[in-house]
């Protein structure tokens, strides 16, 4: 009873409030405005059940926002995971340009996806610099038109993001093999592994703590993708690259308000149900390592 | 071979392999800068090369007509503000739940830990915030702000506070300190490392988004720098070394940041998220 006291809840209180007030209190009303007709342009509302869900599972702009989504979460965390354990095992190496690398490596994400996004809008043109070079070095048969092409600009700003990206998802692995013990490599090279055997053996388990974190951030912070997409291609040519993210935009900016919140919560549900069971999968994997 | 040897020869390969690869970021980048520099027929080019002149004059331009300096004051009051209520109402929080082992409290640490995952309801968001009585204004923008960082920042404190060990405080309280005394005199200042941490993340994730102020800010006068240039570049979508000059000034005050506080970022991801 004693220590308890001595630690009052009252110092929670600040952080509940503006946590409850400005996230948690909106996320309820929302789910509650996902089953009404709720519109700008009326003050009552009505209560419609599941008709804004079976409504966005019939639209194919909607649909192809979710597929969108799911192919840039996926893609990016794929791309700004491998990339960045390969990354992090060199930059561990005992290299000359170590720091150096380092920092041009991170260099990118500390800055705005707006500023990314506008450097690559210019080099991303039919006749922009990543086509030029393609042609410079005769591999112009790959040449794109990445941000008209409807059927691979999704791709064009995944690989956008993921060569923002890539840098702060090495800095996590970099600080995950610094915390591994020197001893295990050196008992590996008496016993004779390999570099395969090593990596499969040792670096990959020994690395499943920062695995963990960083296949979270990346799953969680694809499925939110707003700013790539708004800035790049504004969810065009077309519908093309429209994700959950620019409809939602579209749907406030309509006043189709009862609609926005009920793709937010179908975002949510998402999110959630893919995260969770990922997430505890992993921290039992860890704990059993 | 010897061993050594051919150890030398693998680093040898990995090296200049990565320093390859470090063009394809760096490119971009120096185009960025080097455009930024000259004229705007020059830069239609789009070609990696030092500028004829070094037009300095186009920065002057945009700072002027970009409305540059009133968006650095926004966000500097958006991101100052917002980092300081994260920080103080987090580390609080965090050193209640740490210290506390009851159900209560862990339930309250999932609480807080699903604001990681889940996405913000922004419609809503605006409802409530209309409810108050501030939509559009600048104090709005700072309570999001403080409320969408609390998670990871509670998430960064609990796994450093958890390594402070419980005698510190309990020697404090037999001497009769009360716990304010003890949060402030004794957690306070052993926490400062992960203060760094935390106010260097608020402070580049707030300065460099634009969904907020894209929903939240009405009126343009109260903009912050990204959102300024996402106008800028609307308006003088041909003058594309006035577009570089104005995206290098918005990306200068983080850099400066990261420069100063760079081991602190390393340090603190190492100690809260691999660790913690």
């Amino acid at each position: 009873m004693k220590t308890k006291s001595l630690y009052p809840y009252y110092l929670i209180w600040p952080a509940l409030l503006v946590y409850c007030v400005f996230f948690v209190l909106p996320a309820l009303i929302g789910l509650f405005y996902s089953f009404t007709d709720w519109r700008l342009d009326r003050e009552t509302l009505k209560f419609i059940g599941w008709d804004n869900f079976k409504q966005i599972f019939s639209d194919k702009t909607l649909i192809l926002a979710l597929k969108n989504t799911f192919i840039f979460a996926i893609v990016t965390v794929i791309g700004k995971n491998v990339l960045g354990i390969a990354l992090a095992i060199g930059l561990n190496m005992r290299l000359k340009s170590k720091n150096l690398l380092r920092a041009i490596f991170y260099s990118p994400s500390i800055l705005s996806v707006l500023v990314i996004s506008i450097v690559f809008t210019p080099m991303l043109r039919t006749d922009g610099t990543i086509n030029k070079f393609l042609e410079a070095i005769g591999l112009g048969v790959f040449g794109q038109s990445w941000l008209t092409n409807p059927s691979i600009v999704i791709w064009t700003v995944a690989l956008v993001s993921i060569w923002q990206h890539t840098g702060f998802q090495m800095a996590i692995y970099l600080a995950g093999l610094q915390s591994i013990s020197k001893e295990y490599y050196e008992a590996a090279t008496i016993d004779g592994a390999g570099v395969w055997s090593t990596f499969s053996k040792i670096t990959l388990p020994l690395l499943l703590p920062a695995i963990n974190i960083n296949l979270m951030l990346t799953l969680i912070g694809g499925l939110k993708v707003f700013s790539e997409v708004f800035v790049l291609t504004g969810g065009g040519p077309g519908n093309a690259s429209q994700v959950v993210g620019t409809i939602i935009l579209r749907a406030f900016g309509e006043g189709n308000w009862g609609m926005g919140t009920a793709i937010n919560t179908l975002l949510f549900a998402a999110v959630t149900v893919i995260s969770i069971p990922l997430l505890i999968f992993m921290r039992r994997k860890e704990v059993a390592e | 071979m010897s061993y050594t040897r051919k150890l030398a020869l693998r680093n040898y390969i990995v090296e200049i392999f990565l320093l390859i690869a470090s063009l394809i970021i760096i490119v971009p980048l120096l185009m960025m800068i080097f455009g930024s520099f000259m004229t705007s027929s020059e830069v239609l080019r789009f070609k990696l090369a030092l500028p004829d002149k070094w037009m300095f004059s186009n920065y002057t331009q945009v700072f002027k007509e970009g409305g540059l300096g009133r968006a650095f004051l926004n966000g500097l009051l958006i991101t100052g503000v917002s980092s300081i209520v994260n920080i103080i109402t987090s580390s609080a929080a965090a050193f209640i739940l740490v210290r506390r082992e009851s159900k209560l409290s862990s339930f309250l640490y999932m609480f807080f830990f699903m604001g990681l995952i889940a996405p913000m309801s922004i419609i809503t968001t605006i409802r409530v915030v209309q409810w108050l009585g501030f939509y559009g204004s600048i104090t709005s923008v700072i309570f999001i702000y403080a409320a969408l960082n609390v998670a990871f920042s509670v998430f960064l404190y609990s796994g450093f506070i958890k390594s402070i060990p419980r005698a510190l405080d309990e020697v404090a309280f037999l001497e009769g300190a009360s716990m304010l005394a003890v949060f402030f005199r004794i957690i306070t200042p052993l926490i400062v490392p992960v203060n760094a941490t935390v106010a260097i993340m608020v402070f580049m994730s707030v300065w460099n988004d634009i969904t907020i102020p894209l929903y939240f800010l009405t009126d343009s006068s109260d903009w912050t720098m990204p959102l300024s240039v996402y106008n800028f570049y609307g308006k003088y979508s041909r003058d594309w070394n006035l577009i570089f000059a104005d995206l290098v000034m918005t990306s200068l005050p983080v850099l400066v940041l990261y420069l100063f506080a760079q081991k602190y970022i390393v340090s603190g991801l190492t100690a809260g998220a691999v660790k913690g």
